[in-house]
């Protein structure tokens, strides 16, 4: 019994990915240092060579790997998203590197190494699958976020991130080794046949949660979210708020999906951790005055969004939940790559009085950080309304209707913060005395990640209908 | 027929003008920047007249006249196209804001001349009138809401225009957050409605209401009809959401004329008057409507009594005349609300440009307190602003004399006559605080230092707008003319095809109708003269009374002064104890003190790695940890225990 | 009843070592106490017939980990360890949490067991397990096992990258 050719044509995103990353690195000692930087364009094409790859398996759906894994519309889904994510960061990174004098090769690496574990999560329809996926995804952030090693406040946060991410790690594990207990396999679609009143996989299930839970950053497990996001560098910040985040959920989506026990067991703890999660995220996010920060605390509250979709539990909230997924990773992939460049060498603007002014002196940029924040605020026209729009419309189908009130009203508070941001850039004057960075203009590579994702923003506002098509398709795929 | 197959173009007008200003606006001379931006808003004019001929020439099947453009969220059922409707209602609402902006545009191009964001300015004006159109044309509601929002982001943008003062940005901060809560009803309200109906667009929620009965108890359409009045409330600057329009003033006076008083506050009476048909079917919320108009009208005119700033003298009375608007719907007067709706567009837009002629002429300034016997300077001005005041406060003839009569009699005639004598106490306080205005600025002895200020009549861009605007105040009301004489109210009649007339209306018989319209005109007629003449009274004949009446009755006196200490209300029971909440417990307690342990700042004097390493140790990460375990005793006990 | 007692026996000689790891304070004894709690660990599965996972863990645990966490405590220097403060003043809430999840686990664990029913197999009965875990990672489990390679390489490019000495800044390059 051996792996056949289709068992890795169905992987072949991930494999392409591992191999392109193994290259760089291959590659990176006999670059001269000044042709160093080059290998990002490897790592973008190993990143592009993994989307062609995720459309060319597309039509090709159904398991592999002796049902480890599951290439299915919803796997497609994910691929895109997280291969789109890392080419975008990859792309963005390399000024930030040329800037921060950081090593290039061992970045991208890690980028692509770190995509092959989230692809494993997406795709993976077995618990220890997804147990490998998310240690290498872990891992190669957990490094990453360590990546200016002489900034301490970074050093400091990536200890904590690795030890916490580990302890998480060990809730999973203990988890997983129960399920198997309780039903003699791991396998999602065995052990849907589980009966939900068995303790050993209530309590199983119950620390799985717990395990992906931390990665998704929601209340009460969200507790290292400000410190890593504000501590890594900013491309980081924009990898690990976006990728790893949506490879978290699809595995608590698949699991939701497809486990019929964990469904049920679930909804009362995800209805709670999506309520505290909003509330936390925004009334923190109130009165921070670090803008990397305050973004923190709004991605928090944004997994809360997305939490309402998954205790409503329909196809139609899953495919809310994916398309949101999506919207959120562009802007905040925008937003985070913007603060990364306005920060400047050693990210040390990034405080709202840093912000104050902008608008008269970078016009267009001000204008870009506007159209994410009003996005993340959930302004009409633009992605970030669309998903709280499908996911309010799935949680009152689904009957939720105190959790949809919660929802909103947590976007009333989100106003006040996302919009302080612009009051600074748009009504304040920085103080006489302020020193001003010189104007630095926008990398060719920046300026390119903040089109594409402004752009994405405004068009999925605008035709939300193709995404949603496909978000459906995937959302489907757990009948 | 092109226009009417291509909607779209109204829009496109005023985007592209935004779009070509707030791009190149900045390297452009002053006059193609003027260009742009009237010519924009002038040839949307110019296409709403257009519309309106080709309009003339539908059938009544046709209507309403829907051309949808694409499909813009399409999830499982739900379906919200990106269409364009066009009716009565919108054909009205249309041609009042593509007008009135206009003239405020060329209005504008001199007021605002030498400013430093000129082109800046015109961009976001031109995006207003977009957005305003996009709400008056949507054909469901969530467009509507795109619209809706829309408006309020312009909105925000224009009231900080003036960002160097600290207020005007906080006023639009003020202004947004506030909306929001309101825009919260109203997007609850769009989804109550396709819970139940499984539709958002006006044909198909609107045919499914009709074949409802009428809630006489309160049932799904009350609630829809409360949650959308939530909204409209926000927007409309009703009680108690009225807070943000005040401190809206801090923007450039062309913006509160146009957006503070002519076209967006309205924007609510508008939704108000576009669900008509829900309303009419949910009587508990329609009272609603009436309740808070009628409360607002009186209560923001008492405001409005001692107010000394000349704009929120004007910004009070907007909000006391949307009130009249809200009662008018209400009493299922609907078509008597966008009547008013218009001529106050007329007059308030007119009052607006001329107070900021007088603020112009006084360089800058906005009490009144310190103007006065500005009548023989500014000529053209004070003209203007008195035909603005008599079409305001009601004067035979004038159009705010047809339309707020057109409300009161409706109040009355509805059976509701406590609303309809809180109405007419209202009038008499619209035409006492507006006389008062007129005489403390236009009349008596200069207040201001003669040398220092040279006093100027406005260019000729700014006074013809003016004159061109009164003549609307005065003849925007004939509409309504032939009632006098027992005819009908010709916009009523246009109207009626969307806004079906009340229905305590056929009670009445055609002669008695007539009889009780010419008393209630009297009634009118007596409130707006008793006003008049206490002011002139007080203001012009005893000018020292005012201050004795003030300091007798100190302590009603100061409440009006104080607004009735509603903003220092909100602030103190919801905007600190949630900053509270952020900072001191939130922040300071779990993040700083828990979380970070106490040395959040450490990280910059932590200098040596080992240094690093103690702090890990003594506590940070484990606190960390802690908060993870506490989760995840929850987490289990939950799981394990309790569900099931 | 010889079953229960060497089970018993070392799963507490494994709890209690684990205790002490964390309480004593001299970096080298800790180190002593997580080897016995491994060992502790593998008597545990040499009992219930897994003698591949009890060669594993003391060949790469006690011989390959350990040996490489003593070197590091002979490195580091131990006195500024024995001046800290080991515990901050949340320990007892702390405890009570902790003993919170635990109880759960270990009530839900007794509990959930029983409820199981599951057949209690005969020691003898079962095979050496060597070839079974051998024939699954290289069939149906080959792929957790092959891209395990990759979270190797991932964890190797991050010791080099973290433990590498700083380039010199661009500016002297």
């Amino acid at each position: 019994m051996l792996p056949a050719a289709t068992d890795y044509y169905r992987l072949l995103p991930e494999i392409l990915a591992a191999v392109f990353g193994t290259i760089v690195m291959l590659l990176e000692p006999f670059l001269r240092r000044e042709h160093k930087a080059a290998l990002s364009w490897l790592g973008m094409l190993g990143a592009a060579a993994a989307l062609g790859a995720a459309v060319l398996v597309r039509s090709d759906a159904g398991p592999a790997f002796f049902h480890l894994i599951q290439a299915d519309p919803f796997t497609f889904f994910l691929r895109l998203l997280i291969y789109a994510t890392a080419l975008l960061v990859m792309l963005a990174a390399r000024a930030y590197l040329d800037r921060e004098n950081l090593p290039h090769g061992e970045f991208y690496a890690l980028v692509l190494l770190g995509s092959v574990g989230m692809g494993v999560m997406a795709a993976a329809a077995e618990l220890v699958t997804v147990f490998i996926g998310l240690e290498i995804s872990s891992l190669s952030t957990y490094i990453l976020a360590s990546y200016r090693r002489e900034a301490l406040r970074a050093n400091e946060s990536a200890l904590k991130y690795f030890l916490l991410g580990s302890f998480a790690t060990a809730f999973f594990l203990f988890g997983v080794a129960l399920v198997y207990g309780a039903t003699g396999t791991a396998r999602l679609e065995q052990v849907a046949e589980g009966v939900a009143s068995v303790l050993l996989l209530k309590l199983g299930l119950a620390l799985v949660f717990i395990g992906l839970a931390f990665k998704v950053a929601s209340a009460p497990f969200h507790v290292w979210t400000p410190d890593v996001y504000e501590g890594a560098p900013a491309p980081v910040t924009a990898l690990l708020s976006t990728a790893p985040k949506a490879a978290a959920f699809a595995v608590l989506l698949r699991i939701a999906g497809t486990v019929l026990p964990a469904t049920l067991l679930w909804f009362w703890v995800l209805w709670g951790s999506a309520a505290l999660t909003m509330f936390v995220g925004n009334l923190a996010a109130l009165v921070q005055s670090n803008v990397k920060r305050m973004l923190a605390y709004s991605s928090i509250a944004h997994a809360g969004y997305i939490l309402v979709a998954l205790a409503a539990g329909t196809e139609a909230a899953y495919a809310a939940a994916l398309y949101y997924l999506a919207a959120y990773a562009l802007m905040k992939l925008g937003a985070f790559t913007l603060v990364a460049h306005l920060a400047g060498r050693g990210e040390r603007r990034l405080t709202l009085e840093d912000y104050a002014g902008l608008a008269r002196r970078e016009p267009v940029v001000a204008a870009t950080l506007s159209l994410y924040l009003l996005s993340l605020l959930g302004l009409p026209l633009t992605a970030g309304f669309l998903g709280k729009f499908y996911v309010f419309v799935a949680g009152l189908r689904a009957e939720l209707l105190g959790l949809v009130v919660l929802a909103a009203v947590n976007t009333l508070l989100g106003a006040y913060y996302y919009l302080r941001v612009i009051l600074y850039m748009y009504f304040r004057e920085p103080d006489p005395t302020y020193e001003h960075a010189a104007r630095e203009p926008v990398p060719a590579g920046t300026g390119l990640v903040l089109a594409a994702t402004a752009a994405g923003t405004l068009l999925l506002g605008i035709f939300p209908g193709h995404l949603m098509r496909i978000a459906e398709l995937a959302a489907a795929s757990f009948r | 027929m092109l226009l009417l197959e291509h909607l779209w173009i109204l829009l496109a007008l005023p985007l592209a003008g935004a779009a070509a200003n707030g791009l190149f606006g900045r390297h452009w001379s002053k006059r193609t920047v003027d260009a742009v931006a009237v010519g924009a808003s002038g040839l949307a004019f110019a296409a709403a007249l257009e519309l309106w001929r080709e309009f003339a020439q539908l059938t009544a099947a046709e209507l309403p006249w829907v051309r949808s453009y694409f499909s813009w969220i399409v999830a499982g059922e739900f379906r919200a196209d990106f269409a364009l409707q066009v009716d009565q209602l919108t054909l009205v609402m249309v041609l009042v804001v593509t007008g009135v902006s206009w003239l405020i545009h060329i209005y504008s191009t001199g007021y605002m001349a030498g400013d430093a964001g000129y082109a800046r300015f015109f961009a976001y004006l031109n995006l207003f009138l977009f957005f305003m159109l996009l709400l008056v044309m949507a054909a469901n509601y969530p467009l509507l809401f795109v619209g809706w929002e829309g408006v309020g982001l312009s909105s925000y943008l224009l009231i900080g225009f003036w960002f160097l003062r600290k207020s005007a940005a906080d006023a639009g901060k003020k202004a947004f957050i506030v909306n929001r809560i309101g825009d919260f009803g109203f997007l609850l309200g769009i989804f109550l409605l396709y819970w139940t109906f499984s539709a958002a667009d006006f044909r198909s929620v609107f045919a499914a209401v009709r074949q409802m009965p009428v809630e006489t108890e309160a049932g799904v359409l009350t609630a829809i009809g409360l949650l959308l009045l939530a909204g409209a409330v926000g927007k409309s600057a009703q009680l108690p959401l009225y807070v943000w329009l005040p401190d809206a003033m801090e923007g450039p006076t062309p913006v509160s004329a146009l957006i503070h008083a002519a076209t967006m506050v309205t924007a609510g009476v508008y939704v108000v008057a576009r669900s008509a048909v829900i309303f009419v079917h949910a009587p508990l919320a329609q009272d609603a409507v009436a309740v808070i108009g009628c409360l607002t009208a009186v209560y923001a005119a008492t405001i409005g009594l001692v107010q000394t700033d000349i704009k929120r003298v004007l910004a009070y009375s907007t909000i006391s005349q949307l009130g009249y608007m809200f009662l008018a719907c209400g009493v299922g007067a609907f078509a008597a609300g966008i009547f008013h709706l218009m001529t106050h567009a007329f007059f308030k837009a007119l009052l607006f440009l001329a107070a900021g002629s007088v603020i112009h002429a006084l360089g800058g300034e906005q009490d009144i307190r310190r103007m006065g016997g500005l009548r023989r300077k500014i000529p053209w001005t004070y003209g203007t602003m008195l035909v603005a005041t008599l079409a305001i406060a009601g004067a035979p003839l004038f159009s705010g004399f047809f339309s707020k009569d057109a409300i009161l009699f409706a109040a009355y005639a509805s059976g509701q006559q406590l609303l309809w004598g809180l109405g007419t106490l209202g009038a008499v306080l619209t035409a006492f605080y507006m006389f008062r205005l007129i005489f403390l600025v236009f009349h008596g002895q200069p207040r201001f230092d003669e040398q220092a200020v040279h006093v100027h009549e406005s260019p000729r861009v700014m006074t013809v707008p003016l004159v061109v605007l009164a003549v609307l105040s005065v003849v925007g009301g004939w509409l309504a003319a032939p009632k006098l004489w027992g005819g009908a109210d010709l916009l009523e009649r246009f109207l009626t095809p969307v806004l079906e007339a009340p229905a305590w209306l056929a009670a009445f018989p055609a002669e008695e109708l007539h009889a009780l319209e010419l008393r209630l005109s009297g009634a009118a007629v007596l409130a707006a003269a008793l006003g008049f003449l206490a002011a002139w009274w007080l203001y012009l004949q005893q000018p020292e009374k005012p201050a004795m009446l003030a300091a007798r009755y100190a302590a009603p006196y100061r409440l009006l002064w104080n607004k009735y200490y509603v903003d220092e209300l909100y602030a103190a029971a919801v905007v600190r104890p949630l900053l509270w909440l952020s900072e001191r417990v939130l922040w300071q307690k779990v993040d700083v003190a828990v979380i970070d342990g106490a040395a959040n700042g450490a990280a910059h004097t932590a200098r040596r790695l080992g240094d690093q390493l103690r702090r890990m140790q003594s506590g940070n990460a484990r606190s960390y940890a802690a908060w993870v375990i506490v989760g995840a005793a929850i987490v289990t006990a939950a799981l394990v225990w309790w569900v099931q | 009843m010889v079953e229960q007692f060497t089970f018993y026996f070392f799963a507490a000689l494994a709890v209690i070592s684990a205790v002490l790891v964390v309480t004593v304070r001299n970096a080298v004894y800790s180190a002593v106490f997580l080897i016995t709690t491994l060992l502790a660990t593998a008597g545990i599965f040499l009992q219930l017939r897994a003698e591949f996972l009890f060669v594993v863990q003391i060949i790469l645990y006690v011989g390959g980990i350990m040996v490489l966490f003593v070197f590091v405590v002979m490195l580091v220097d131990l006195d500024v360890a024995l001046r800290q403060v080991q515990f901050n003043r949340q320990k007892w809430v702390a405890l009570l949490v902790v003993l919170a999840v635990a109880g759960q686990l270990v009530f839900a664990l007794a509990l959930g067991s029983e409820a199981l029913g599951l057949p209690a197999a005969a020691p003898e009965s079962l095979e050496p397990n060597t070839e079974s875990v051998g024939l699954r990672l290289f069939e149906s489990y080959m792929l957790p096992f092959e891209i395990a390679s990759i979270l190797l390489l991932v964890a190797m490019i991050g010791a080099v990258l973290l433990g590498k000495r700083q380039k010199p800044p661009r500016s002297e390059a």
